[in-house]
């Protein structure tokens, strides 16, 4: 929690994290998420198994919540395909940290 | 007369099709043999046709080609990303290379006048490209599965150039041109309509589904006369093994006790008490079933996705992996059914979805407008009357 007291209009990652973790659990559905373990080392398209439609209807809340200069669908769209696929949620923490 | 080859993959569902238009070719007096990496029951093979199998040549790949045939068992739990590179990367690519020298041979001693290749079978245009011989393409799926990487992910559009170009390069062609599939003439079996097209380039011709061959296998036809109730079908196609019991248990939690008579296409072996409104044989003559049956529940396979909408039904579609999530956006646009991921399958949506698409009619009228563009569009009478013309202007140019 160092980083709070130094920077303190920027969340931790494991705040950040635990929003996206709400965000997850909306999108995918309470029963399904149930039976995932989510951890930042979780994988995005293996572990949640995220298909289109989820990643984008995850995207909207992302940008509501976190500001619209995170655009997360743009920076999908320039990943290759092996980037996607080793995706994790870790991944995203960074980047929205990196966007703050 | 004409010489036609088909030039096909180890995958049932792109080989059907050109089975049908093929057997149409033969009655109309054409030579029509096709190629494949795989051998295929005689039975299936129209009278006079020849189903060719380079095997000298693919001998020195046998174990490599069955690492391919295996690998394709693991689809269905692989992501979307992961999925693409094993069609494209894993399966498509070192296939045509597989069969390139074999391929060349039986050209050149059969000589077609036309070389037919499956979309996702290059070899059979590499080959017609380097032999000059002109070449048309057939598509059995809705085109462009992929969607627009070009615009919407730069990076993979990259990966399949690199990749497509790559195998070009390795059989010795150098254009940038991508001349894997016919820039003459790609025969697409859906309607315009339904895959979405709506200003197609004038070589993609949309022809509808074709017909599959008859099928005579019996079928307990008198139970369901009695059967009370909406009638729904049930198929998971022939592949995906591994997720059947998992996938019908819960079809049995959804529908066990409700006013409605399931037809499943599956091995009744995989569940150890059927409910009595659960009518279950492994296989089934599907094409005389789907016209007595009010519903139609599946995964996206083309064969029962064709024959719902022939008949004008609604579907609940469950895509699991594949091209599947494709095809269920397609017919969640035209409005003739309504997906339900099978990975987020939740039994309440299950019974929700299919009462709504019993119920309400917006669903069926919808599947019937896709049922007029399927009949509009001409199917396996087109398909052939295309490859005739087209046949015809190839050896009016030799002469």
């Amino acid at each position: 929690m160092d980083q709070l007291t130094e920077e303190p209009k920027k969340l931790s990652n494991d705040e950040i994290f635990d929003v996206l973790n709400q965000f997850i659990t909306e999108v995918i559905g309470e029963e399904f998420v149930d039976e995932m373990d989510i951890t930042p080392d979780s994988s995005f398209t293996k572990d949640l198994e995220m298909d289109s439609i989820e990643i984008v209807a995850f995207s909207e809340k992302v940008k509501l919540h976190f500001g619209e200069n995170i655009n997360f669908t743009g920076w999908l769209s320039n990943m290759d395909l092996d980037e996607i696929i080793s995706l994790k949620l870790s991944d995203i923490i960074n980047y929205i940290r990196q966007c703050q | 007369m004409a010489n036609f080859m088909f030039v096909v993959p180890p995958f049932f569902g792109h080989l059907s099709p050109t089975l049908s238009v093929g057997a149409s070719l033969l009655a109309n007096g054409h030579k029509v043999v096709w190629v494949g990496i795989t051998e295929v029951a005689d039975k299936h093979i129209p009278d006079g046709g020849k189903f060719i199998v380079p095997f000298p040549e693919l001998e020195e790949h046998q174990e490599e080609i069955e690492k391919i045939l295996r690998r394709q068992d693991d689809g269905p739990s692989l992501s979307g990303p992961e999925v693409m590179k094993l069609a494209l990367e894993e399966t498509y690519v070192p296939l045509a290379k597989i069969l390139m020298k074999g391929l060349s041979r039986v050209v050149d001693e059969f000589q077609p006048d036309v070389i037919i290749n499956d979309c996702i079978t290059f070899a059979g245009a590499l080959c017609a490209y380097l032999k000059g011989i002109p070449c048309v393409t057939t598509t059995p799926v809705p085109p462009d599965v992929m969607g627009d990487t070009k615009n919407s992910a730069p990076k993979i559009y990259e990966w399949q150039q690199n990749l497509i170009l790559g195998l070009q390069r390795s059989v010795g062609i150098y254009t940038d041109d991508i001349v894997i599939h016919s820039h003459l003439m790609n025969i697409v079996f859906t309607s315009r309509e339904f895959a979405g097209f709506t200003d197609p380039d004038p070589h993609m011709k949309f022809v509808g589904p074709v017909k599959g061959r008859p099928n005579t296998i019996p079928f307990p036809w008198d139970r369901l006369e009695k059967a009370k109730g909406p009638k729904v079908f049930v198929s998971l196609g022939t592949l995906l093994v591994d997720i059947r019991k998992d996938f019908f248990q819960k079809l049995i939690e959804a529908f066990g006790n409700e006013p409605l008579t399931i037809v499943a296409a599956t091995d009744p072996g995989i569940i150890e008490n059927w409910p009595d409104n659960f009518i279950v044989q492994g296989f089934v003559p599907q094409s005389e079933i789907v016209p007595k049956m009010d519903a139609v529940i599946c995964h996206g396979g083309f064969n029962t996705v064709n024959d719902t909408f022939m008949n004008g039904l609604p579907m609940l579609i469950t895509p699991i992996a594949y091209d599947h999530f494709h095809t269920a956006a397609l017919i969640e646009n035209v409005g003739c059914g309504i997906k339900l991921r099978y990975k987020r399958l939740r039994i309440t949506d299950l019974k929700a979805a299919m009462w709504e698409i019993l119920t309400n009619d917006q669903y069926r009228n919808a599947s019937i407008r896709i049922q007029q563009t399927f009949i509009d569009a001409g199917g396996n009478d087109t398909a052939v009357a295309l490859l005739e013309d087209f046949a015809r202007e190839v050896l009016e140019e030799k002469v």
